[in-house]
């Protein structure tokens, strides 16, 4: 596309997004290990959680690396961060309690070699690629992680082996990985896709990064009906449709705050200088 | 040969599901103006150009359809693993799917033009309310059609894809097939119709697409009646093509040589349609040729007296 972006500037300082949301979406993570402990399926929806925690501050990374004038870059950014991502997710998976820690590492190490290449054999020359992929990366490990618990429960690949849940086994057999990683691609870069231009503002992107997020939780909620307990599953769903609805609902308010006008069935304004 | 003639008959059957998914999923992305076509009805605000036409930016057409098919698909494989009936479960998928299509429709569009405020682009509410729905149909026939050939593929041809993955491969190819075939008469003629034809789009004409219709004011359902006429067919055309060379070789020729039959074969359909793209593009080059300033006859100066 060839229309410039521009983005616009204050709002919260993209650091602490940063550190917001990678420690809130590990522990989060890490809160879908009461499954096993308490030996339930009850806190799956965990794992859709820190998605949403992880979207929000990936749709933040984007705007700040597509702010140089990335255009059609922008959903080519959702799609490099979540393939390298579901690697790392997968190898993480296979490390038992540590599994969200590793899989954060191997994607900063995938992430920041596709920033090399892309600023030094691409020749992209932008300041915070290596930066900027490094985090895309951990956003999309930690956000087929938190599907994965949310879809199956858990993510523990061992269990695959163990004889234990084979969850993880059949949300990669039946190819259900292949809609994460569709639903989470798309999700991460609409957020600024969708409203980028020079009246871009931070809270209703970030505002709608949390709606896609929710979003893409109602149709996992629905599938892991079929490897979930009901109950459970109940759960997450309601949890997906309230939390959905809610910021919806706010983003539907800040786009009406943001809009020129917001006119019902009227005939075109033209501009006051002409056209 | 009889397992053969079975293959054909569904080779057939999955083409004409592609067909419909094809010429759906054409006139969908047009009224949405996504794609080609997106570029500029996002730039005519910037140039002056206030319009009521809808803009709904979600990535590409081949990610987006990836995503919506895939959906469909995931969905309809989790009820038919809770032991839903196959057309139950993919209708009910493809339903939920499409779910998502639309918020993601009225999402783009809001954020959007808002973002569009300093150039005195109003959000047109009545747009939302009238186009989304319309939208949102088209895509249930694409997302059905497709899904229910994905499922035609796996469950009578035997094909080894689990079905969300084998929907987020075909959704692609259907993305890029309207993408490719069906956008750029949208995107680039009917939006250029002040423009002289084969006149290119010169800078100065950048953004200053047709705003106003027949009557009154040009909205994207006059988009979609015009490529259910031209784009919404050539892109179904495409789209079971490709559905049924790509089915018809791997039947009727898997057989031969271990294989390396079907890759032959289609290697050699590939070549043949390079010839007839080539030959078409010249033909119609020849034929239509380039624009050229037309020859203004004399006009007798009348004699005034």
């Amino acid at each position: 596309m060839a229309v410039k972006i521009e983005v616009g500037a204050g709002g919260v300082p993209h650091n602490q997004i940063l550190i917001y949301g990678l420690v809130g979406s590990l522990i989060l993570i890490y809160l879908t290990y009461l499954n096993s402990a308490t030996n339930t399926e009850y806190f799956a929806f965990f794992g859709g959680l820190a998605s949403v925690a992880a979207l929000v501050w990936g749709a933040d990374t984007i705007k700040h690396l597509c702010s140089y004038g990335l255009g059609t870059g922008v959903p080519s950014a959702g799609m490099i961060a979540l393939g390298s991502g579901v690697i790392a997710a997968l190898f993480g998976a296979m490390t038992g309690i540590f599994a969200p820690i590793v899989a954060i590492i191997v994607a900063a190490i995938i992430g920041a070699v596709s920033g090399l290449l892309a600023n030094h054999v691409v020749r992209m020359d932008i300041p915070v690629m290596i930066i900027s992929l490094t985090e895309l990366a951990v956003v999309g490990a930690i956000t087929v992680l938190g599907l994965i618990a949310m879809v199956g429960g858990t993510f523990d690949f061992q269990n695959l082996f163990g004889g234990g849940s084979v969850s993880l086994g059949l949300v990669i057999g039946s190819g259900v990985i292949a809609l994460i990683f569709m639903l989470a691609a798309i999700a991460i870069q609409h957020a600024f896709n969708a409203c980028l231009g020079p009246d871009e503002k931070q809270d209703r992107t970030l505002m709608l990064a949390a709606e896609c997020g929710f979003l893409s939780m109602i149709p996992i909620a629905v599938i892991s009906f079929a490897f979930i307990a009901f109950i459970p599953a109940l759960i997450s769903l309601v949890i997906s449709i309230v939390g959905w609805l809610y910021t919806y609902m706010r983003y539907i308010e800040l786009s009406k705050r943001d809009a020129y006008a917001w006119l019902d069935a009227k005939p075109i304004l033209e501009p006051k200088g002409g056209a | 040969m009889e397992e053969i003639v079975f293959g054909i008959g569904i080779t057939a059957l999955a083409g004409a599901l592609a067909t419909i998914a094809g010429a759906a999923e054409d006139t969908e992305s047009d009224i949405g103006s996504q794609g080609d076509p997106n570029s500029q009805v996002q730039l005519a605000p910037q140039m002056g150009y206030i319009h009521r036409i809808f803009n709904k930016a979600i990535a590409g057409e081949p990610p987006a359809y990836g995503l919506w098919v895939a959906l469909g698909a995931g969905l309809a494989w989790a009820f038919m693993a809770m032991q839903m009936n196959p057309i139950l479960a993919i209708v009910l998928g493809s339903a939920l799917a499409v779910f998502v299509q639309g918020v993601y429709a009225t999402t783009a569009y809001l954020g959007r033009t808002a973002s569009l405020a300093k150039f005195e682009q109003p959000v047109y509410i009545d747009i939302l309310k009238s186009m989304t729905t319309v939208t949102m149909a088209h895509a249930f026939i694409a997302i059905f059609a497709t899904v229910a050939m994905c499922h035609l593929i796996i469950s009578a041809l035997g094909h080894p894809f689990p079905l969300p993955l084998l929907g987020l491969v075909w959704g692609i190819a259907l993305g890029a097939a309207g993408s490719a075939t069906g956008n750029p008469f949208y995107g680039k003629e009917r939006q250029y119709q002040e423009q002289k034809f084969g006149a290119g789009v010169p800078i100065s004409a950048s953004g200053n697409i047709v705003r106003y219709a027949e009557a009154g004011e040009r909205n994207s359902l006059d988009n979609g009646f015009f490529s259910a006429k031209l784009g919404g067919p050539a892109s179904g055309i495409c789209f079971g093509l490709i559905v049924f060379f790509e089915l018809w070789r791997t039947v009727v020729f898997e057989p031969l040589a271990a294989g390396w039959g079907a890759i032959i074969i289609g290697v050699i359909v590939i070549l043949i349609f390079a010839v007839i793209d080539r030959y078409i593009e010249v033909w119609a080059r020849n034929t239509f040729g380039p624009y050229a300033v037309p020859e203004v006859p004399e006009v007798p100066e009348e004699a005034s007296s």
